[in-house]
């Protein structure tokens, strides 16, 4: 018995970490409170779907770079006969004799800014890669999940509200800004959970103070050619136009 | 003098008042609500202001830049949510106060605290107008196209090396961002540049579309695809006037937050965080009682909140004095000055004295403003943190809507303004800082306009910096990006040998 306690002993390497016995006073495994860090302010750790979505970002930077030979004007590029000799010339390491094309001529050409954008682009999206990749790597040999199918899902129920926006735009010049907006907002009022009368009559009302604030009041132009209005009394209608 | 009260007058025009009014209540409504924040409130405001005056424009955004941080305070110190990211480091000591029982003493300091740091930077903003004024007025000849260039370049430098750890991120997102503001019609030869035969494509991404998707609508997506949080009631008892007191007792750390507010404020690229970090360590390292910190600690508190409010007004200063916007607030109000035809930079000091005036005093108005509704009002302003943050997604998103379809009412606007929204969203889900991308449309834009106007004085590569301005901030150029090659190698070899 005695044995055995020792050998148990033996896996705690500190003094600590031994099992609580009749007489000792309690101790407890919380750990210590954290010191509060200024640096916080910059932790940064990648999250899950980090490494795909630094592929994409990769893949966009590739996308720019191999379209930058047919879509920036480097077609129709002009610059000195030998291109060498020039940047030496304009370090001041090389002579050039004759006339000189004026580094000015060759940086107003329109190839010249994307360029400068690919040369920061492309090596960061790469880095980023790598780094990601390595974060990934690591995450897989701790047994740390990895998959990014729950952000997969976030993206797909995104996509719900986005498809919701784009059939709001083109359904506004159909109904109107008013009755479309009314529409929306209490739609998506019941989409979220909120659906009780209160908050579908708070949806309500809301939508309606934002048409009064910005089309009634504020006379912020919103799409006029409306198939709703044109079936209202002409007085009615001309109302609605102007301020609704 | 003259400027000054030209400047003044201006400003007691009622549209300019009810504008101040309008942006510091908004603002103070907007930051107290966690999920909106001033970036969003800015960037769904930014289409409303073309229909405005230009110093209307500018003033309501001022008001929700500079008040949005107070109310920010609110959420951070009762719920333990910061209302606005730069109130982060609020929650630490001041929810930790809450807890205690201290509700009205936090808010007291946060108010007491923000409102010297808002002023600090403000009189001296002021105070640098009015002694060096006549001096500035010859800036506009030592500045020319190169040396705005450059300033550009610096900033987009500065900006890189402020995300301390994710700076490769931060270059990807500014050259995307860059390389966004640089596809359409070029105007000068008519070259298309990534347009692949799109008629939308041919005028370029509207700067506005831009930013209302990434900020607004990919927070609107963000908030209805989460969950609602249920905060715990908190009570705010007692007066609010005591932190006034308190902030005299602790000066020393008062003045220094203050001072860095101001020093990083006026940095490009630099801005809340950075200001923030050197304030609340510097504070700790002077404090009697460092180990409170984090625990509740008033001094960290007011370390905190002044120098987040030291910011707005220093902020200012790049955006005005080269044209450079240092932050994503500052660079929407670029926006402004791009529609009102007004080209801040070095000429402003020569041609629009009385502006900057007018600025720098309305400023100081919001502040007084924000600071009488807070000791009114808290109780009721509290209220709006419990409002159901989906909710607010929605209704974020019908604003945007609005927003969008106003500027050229193009529909295919409101569309490419959700899909910036999108990208906006798989973004902030990544943690991945979204203000490198507008910095990288605005300070491209300056950056490629610059180089245009420029290339006729720049016979060779040498030309670019042989100017004392242009040289010296390229030499700052150099030593930024030597210190960040610097930094990584050291941060690697504790790391190896960790």
């Amino acid at each position: 018995m005695v044995k055995t306690a020792v050998a148990s002993k033996e896996i705690y390497l500190f003094e600590d970490g031994l099992p609580f016995e009749a007489g000792q006073s309690f101790q407890s495994e919380c750990p210590r409170d954290k010191k509060v860090k200024a640096q916080n302010l910059f932790k940064f750790s990648r999250k899950r779907g980090d490494f795909q979505i630094s592929v994409v970002a990769a893949g966009i930077a590739m996308f720019f770079f191999m379209f930058f030979w047919t879509k920036t004007g480097w077609d129709g590029r002009k610059l000195p006969d030998e291109l060498g000799s020039y940047v030496a010339y304009q370090f001041g390491l090389a002579d050039i004799d004759g006339r000189v094309t004026r580094f000015g001529r060759i940086l107003k050409q329109s190839w010249v800014a994307p360029m400068l954008c690919l040369f920061v682009f492309v090596p960061a999206s790469l880095w980023n890669l790598r780094n990601s990749w390595k974060e990934m790597e690591w995450r897989k040999r701790f047994l740390l999940p990895t998959s990014a199918y729950f952000e997969l899902t976030k993206y797909v129920a995104a996509l719900e509200y986005v498809a919701y926006f784009i059939i709001y735009t083109l359904v506004v010049p159909i109904l109107g800004y008013l009755v479309s907006t009314i529409i929306l907002g209490m739609f998506l009022t019941w989409r979220l959970g909120y659906r009780s009368r209160r908050w579908i009559l708070t949806g309500f009302f809301s939508s309606l103070g934002l048409v009064i604030a910005f089309r009634t009041m504020l006379q912020i132009k919103t799409p006029l050619s409306i198939w709703l209005y044109d079936q209202l009394p002409s007085a009615a209608r001309a109302f609605m136009l102007t301020y609704f | 003098m003259e400027a000054f009260l030209t400047g003044i007058d201006s400003l007691m025009q009622p549209a300019v008042l009810l504008a101040i009014l309008i942006g510091s209540v908004g603002g103070l409504i907007i930051g107290a609500i966690p999920g909106i924040g001033p970036a969003i409130a800015i960037a769904i405001l930014l289409p409303a202001t073309v229909f405005l005056d230009d110093l209307v424009s500018l003033v309501l955004l001022l008001g929700v830049y500079g008040s949005s941080m107070y109310g920010g305070a609110i959420p951070a110190i009762l719920i333990n949510t910061p209302g606005t990211p730069v109130n982060a480091l609020t929650t630490y000591d001041g929810y930790a106060m809450t807890r205690r029982g201290e509700a009205a003493r936090a808010l007291s300091l946060a108010y007491s605290a923000s409102f010297f740091g808002g002023c600090f930077s403000i009189i001296i903003a002021l105070i640098a107008l009015f002694v060096f004024g006549p001096y500035l007025r010859d800036l506009g000849a030592l500045f020319g196209q190169r040396d705005i260039l450059m300033a550009a370049v610096l900033g987009g430098v500065l900006l890189i090396a402020a995300h301390r750890q994710t700076m490769g991120i931060a270059a990807l997102l500014f050259a995307f961002g860059f390389l966004i503001s640089m596809i359409g019609r070029q105007s000068t030869r008519q070259i298309d540049r990534y347009t692949f035969d799109i008629q939308y494509l041919y005028s370029g991404f509207n700067l506005i579309v831009v930013i209302v998707g990434i900020f607004a609508l990919s927070q609107a997506l963000n908030l209805m695809v989460g969950k609602d949080d249920d905060p715990p009631e908190a009570r705010i008892t007692g007066g609010l006037l005591s932190g006034f007191r308190e902030i005299v007792g602790s000066k020393v750390i008062t003045i220094s937050s203050a001072c860095y507010g101001t020093i990083m404020g006026i940095i490009p690229g630099v801005g809340e965080f950075v200001a923030q970090f050197f304030s609340y360590s510097t504070a700790r390292s002077l404090s009697k009682e460092p180990a409170r910190f984090g625990h509740g600690s008033h001094e960290g508190l007011i370390a905190s909140e002044t120098s987040n409010n030291a910011v707005p007004a220093a902020a200012m200063i790049p955006l005005l004095a080269l044209g450079v916007p240092g932050e994503a607030l500052t660079a929407m109000m670029m926006v402004v000055f791009f529609d009102a035809g007004i080209k801040p930079g070095p000429d402003i000091f020569e041609n629009n004295p009385d502006f900057l005036f007018s600025l720098f005093t309305a400023l100081l108005l919001i502040n007084i403003l924000v600071l009488a509704t807070l000791l009114f009002s808290t109780r009721l302003i509290a209220k709006m943190v419990y409002i159901p943050n989906r909710f607010l997604g929605a209704f974020i998103m019908i604003l945007s809507f609005v927003g969008v379809y106003s500027i050229r009412n193009s529909l295919t606007d409101c569309i490419f303004a959700i899909i910036f929204g999108f990208i906006g969203f798989v973004l902030r889900r990544l943690d991945w800082p979204l203000v490198p991308i507008v910095l990288g449309l605005v300070l491209g834009s300056i950056i490629v306009e610059r180089l245009t106007a420029g290339a006729g004085q720049i016979k060779s590569a040498v030309d670019l910096i042989n100017r004392p301005v242009s040289g010296t901030l390229f030499m700052v150029i150099l030593l930024v990006i030597g210190f960040i090659i610097w930094t990584s190698f050291k941060n690697r070899r504790t790391e190896y040998q960790s």
